[in-house]
């Protein structure tokens, strides 16, 4: 209790996760993960397949319920918090599957995405001004599910701008995409860093990592092996352990 | 482009005037019977639309509904025997809270859980509840109860009529105008999603649940005055939610007009059955080809083969699989 309170007091850091643990039946997915992000930092998680980090984003989002540790989110625990709640205590995030409403229109998707935050009334002007940020506005009126690829994953993070949140998680939101439109959700991320929101991002594109992230954060096996600059974890033992015999 | 879509946009509002100054003026025109069978389809329509907010714009699919229409109905009758003598018009808001606190009930547990808890806890009270005003004395058994006869037509059609209006436009604004229908959508489509928008999806969800179930607890406390005697097979009976439920496939499963159009289609096809053969037991099979055939050919429903009709798009599909 009494560290806890200390906890609190000291950090007032957008994101904290304290011995965060997920198991699957035998399988440990996250095997004690402590983390804290400051503000506007760009954190990228990295790791091979399987090693835990869609798992505990799920933690933190309060997706999956974590067999053990603690989230703070601007300072204010939210552990065991149902996901809506942490939605609106300020976090968004993706998902690796693409994961949008299918049936409604691409400037709808925006829109569904604003209702629990900010002023409604100033909702369409903001999905507009979303939608011109990402190069979708000639799209706005197709179905979500019509959309390509790469233009659903702007999408993803469009509906993740409407909400205005103080820290995002990306869950591989550049995976596959055209160069093209990895430029643009590159801009994207840099504008809404600058307007004060924290990041943590998934990725396996390591030119995206080494051109967004100020600190990475290896995992291998749910837990964080190592951790540093770009140029500190490319030529990090433990990394090319973990990455071993794999593409990176 | 704009002036093609403010065109479309003149027709339809022109089409539901029309439309309006018709049903208005129906009942100088047509003869008694002709006037049921509208009475009858304006109700239908006003169901459809009911288990539409569920089943189309939530993704759950009742198999309840005739629970909440037996319900109405009942409270309505009950309250209306001569010992107790209340006015039918104060019938109604009681019918709708009793139906409204039993789908917030039901919807509680089930509707947290994965679509086919939600569809068989619902069929399963449906059921019982029926079971249960067999077994009542209050409700008459089955022997059924008898109202105070009220035999003015025009006044159950305008009743209908501006009934079946007021939950279309009412559900138009709350569903396609306001923040309450792009949660519903947004949990549809997507339900974690969705929360992870902030949206409180279980509570959103018996918001639709117990809206729907009031909706069609109204139609059930009108059909009852109208008909003037009820028994548990003829207002709680599964083939009441069936119907509702093919209506809304056939004329277009989470649209705002299309459950309108699927209750005119069915409705008359059924009043037709009857009387060329003075009973309807062929219908149920007609309603199961019914279904095959709009699953197979037509997922979006009648309605998306009318000019400005909505695009495909697989909320059947999505319906289907998330049972
Ligand atoms: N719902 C689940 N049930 C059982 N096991 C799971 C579940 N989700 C994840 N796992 C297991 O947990 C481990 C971590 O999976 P996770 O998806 O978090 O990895 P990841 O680092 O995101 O991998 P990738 O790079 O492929 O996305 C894997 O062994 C996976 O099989
Ligand atoms: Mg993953």
């Amino acid at each position: 209790m009494h560290a806890d309170t200390a906890r609190q007091t000291i950090s007032r850091s957008p994101l904290v996760l304290e011995g965060l643990v997920k198991n699957f039946g035998g399988v440990t997915a996250v095997a004690g993960v402590d983390l804290e992000v400051a503000s506007r930092e760009v954190v990228g998680v990295i790791g091979p397949n399987g090693s835990g980090k869609s798992t505990l984003f799920n933690l933190i989002a309060g997706m999956l319920p974590m067999d053990e540790g603690r989230v703070w989110l601007d300072g204010k625990e939210v552990t065991g918090q149902p996901a809506w709640r942490i939605a609106r205590a300020g976090l968004a995030r993706t998902f690796q599957i693409p994961s949008l409403f299918d049936n409604i229109s691409v400037h709808d998707n925006l829109m569904a995405a604003a209702v629990e935050s900010g002023d409604w009334k100033r909702a369409p002007h903001r999905a507009k001004e979303t939608m011109e940020m990402l190069e979708i506005s000639h799209v706005a009126d197709n179905l979500a599910s019509e959309l390509s690829g790469g233009q659903q994953k702007l999408l993803e993070f469009g509906r993740v701008c409407m909400r205005d949140p103080s820290v995002i998680l990306l869950d591989e939101a550049t995976a596959g995409v055209h160069p093209n439109i990895r430029r643009i959700m590159l801009e994207a991320i840099r504008r809404v860093r600058d307007s004060g929101a924290t990041f943590l991002v998934i990725e396996h594109d390591m030119e995206m990592v080494r051109e967004i992230c100020d600190r990475i954060v290896v995992m291998d096996a749910g837990q964080v092996v190592a951790e540093g600059s770009f140029d500190e974890i490319a030529d990090n033992i433990e990394v090319q352990k973990a990455y071993l015999g794999r593409q990176v | 482009m704009v002036s093609k879509l403010s065109r479309s946009r003149f027709s339809g509002v022109l089409a539901s005037f029309v439309g309006l100054v018709i049903l208005a003026v129906l009942p100088g025109f047509v003869d008694p019977y002709s006037l049921r069978i509208v009475t009858g389809v304006l109700m239908w329509a006003g169901l459809a639309c009911a288990w539409n907010i569920v089943g189309g714009y939530a993704g759950y699919i009742s198999f309840g509904h005739s629970a909440f229409f037996g319900i109405g109905a009942y409270v309505t009758g009950i309250l209306m025997q001569r010992d107790l003598g209340i006015p039918f018009l104060a019938t109604l808001p009681l019918g709708i809270l009793v139906a409204v606190g039993v789908a917030a009930a039901i919807g509680g547990p089930t509707m947290r859980l994965r679509g086919a808890y939600f569809a068989i806890a619902t069929w399963a009270f449906a059921e019982m509840l029926m079971q249960v005003a067999i077994i009542l004395d209050i409700t008459g058994g089955t022997a059924g109860l008898s109202l105070p006869a009220y035999l003015n037509e025009f006044f159950f059609y305008y009743t209908m009529l501006v009934v079946a209006l007021l939950a279309y436009l009412g559900t138009w604004y709350l569903l396609e105008r306001t923040r309450f229908g792009f949660r519903l959508k947004a949990l549809r489509d997507h339900e974690p999603a969705a929360e992870a928008m902030g949206i409180h999806t279980t509570l959103v969800k018996v918001q639709a649940f117990a809206l729907s179930a009031g909706i069609t607890s109204l139609f059930g406390s009108i059909y009852a005055y109208w008909v003037t005697f009820i028994d548990p097979r003829s207002v709680m009976g599964p083939e009441i939610t069936d119907q509702m439920v093919v209506m809304v496939l056939l004329g277009g499963l989470g649209t705002v007009w299309g459950p309108a159009l699927g209750a005119t289609v069915l409705w008359l096809i059924n009043r037709y059955i009857w009387s060329e053969l003075g009973d309807t037991t062929i219908y149920l099979p007609i309603l199961g080809l019914i279904i095959a055939m709009i699953v197979l050919f037509l997922p979006n429903g009648l309605i998306s083969l009318l000019p400005g009709g909505r695009r495909g798009g697989g909320l059947m599909g999505r319906l289907l699989r998330k049972l």
